[in-house]
């Protein structure tokens, strides 16, 4: 006695053909509703989505540069160690002051950004993190200008 | 049989009829943005000062946990070095070779220098061929699990050789 109807009559015309003479399951009907939730569900996840990011087009972008520009400089710095190697001199050493502070700037930045909660803590440690980069990069200077700069100190560091 | 028919449609129709209102309610935009749910986590649960759950005591420990918690330690290490040493060369007196004489006249044998200069050479090492394993995996290669120990191992391997190599030139 069982009449099969196909699931599209009875999920996409909503409600009146349940008084409709064509027969349905109750499989039927429970497939019929898991469908209109997930489709639900779905419509309610696209509307998060685009209005996320209509309204955060422009951060989200910032935040892909980033990290864009931290695997930049990783590049970078990986390939000044031997050009440190074979042509130490002042462009190297202030190349080498310059990639060395901006990666550890950015890395300290991403391990604060895990352990650090809190609005407060969080503003007083990215501001203590620039201090201490812009310490450390002038520090750096000083020595490449001062000293023997960053390849000789290594050259002679290793032959002591 | 008419009658058992019905029975079932009406049931059904009340059904479709909830879910309408139930799941539409989900179809509001969200106000917040990640980082804001995060610190409302976050102050909440300081607020109610609720203890922390276990996991770093109680979950077992794997090769790329290690591995992982290692680079970032390294790196933290490293970081702090080159600013230590920065703010000493300018705030300390006189100049980079007179201090490298004072730790010449003060060495104790080859091997402890060796030795230095393998604990130095070390993180180094190691937080530069991770980090290459790093930049591979961001170019999406080398993620299925086997892949992820064997570059491990080979990552600590390279690190340990290239740590005696450099440290006997």
């Amino acid at each position: 006695m069982a009449s099969i109807v196909r699931l599209s009559s009875v999920c996409h015309r909503g409600v009146k053909p349940l008084f409709a003479r064509n027969t349905i399951l109750p499989r039927e009907l429970l497939a019929c509703r898991t469908l209109r939730e997930k489709d639900c569900i779905q419509s309610s996840v696209q509307i998060n989505a685009s209005s996320s990011s209509s309204h955060s087009a422009a951060s989200s972008k910032a935040a892909s540069m980033h990290w864009t520009g931290e695997r930049a400089v990783s590049v970078l710095l990986l390939g000044m160690a031997p050009a440190a190697y074979l042509y130490p001199g002042p462009a190297v050493d202030y190349a080498v002051a310059a990639a060395l502070t901006l990666h550890g700037h950015w890395g300290i930045g991403q391990v604060l950004t895990d352990y650090v909660h809190g609005e407060a803590k969080i503003k007083l440690a990215n501001a203590s993190l620039y201090t201490l980069s812009m310490v450390t990069f002038a520090g750096l200077c000083y020595f490449n200008y001062k000293d023997v700069g960053i390849c000789k100190a290594i050259a002679m560091l290793w032959s002591i | 049989m008419a009658l058992l028919l019905r029975s079932m449609a009406r049931p059904g129709f009340q059904v479709c009829r909830s879910q309408f209102g139930v799941l539409y309610r989900h179809a509001v935009p969200m106000g917040t943005t990640a980082k804001e749910e995060m610190n409302k986590f976050w102050d909440k649960n300081t607020r109610l000062n609720r203890p922390m759950s276990p996991h770093l005591t109680i979950y077992r420990w794997s090769i790329p946990m290690v591995m992982s918690i290692t680079f970032r330690g390294t790196g933290v290490g490293l970081s702090g070095g080159i600013s230590l040493f920065a703010v000493a060369a300018m705030v300390l007196p006189g100049n980079y070779p007179e201090y490298l004489d004072l730790i010449h006249s003060l060495s104790y044998g080859p091997q402890f220098l060796a030795f230095t200069k393998f604990a130095l050479a070390f993180p180094v090492s190691y937080h530069t061929l991770n980090g290459i394993r790093h930049l591979a995996w961001d170019t999406g290669k080398g993620f299925k699990i086997p892949e992820v120990y064997r570059s491990g191992y080979v990552v600590c391997a390279l690190s340990v050789l290239a740590s005696i190599g450099l440290a006997c030139l």
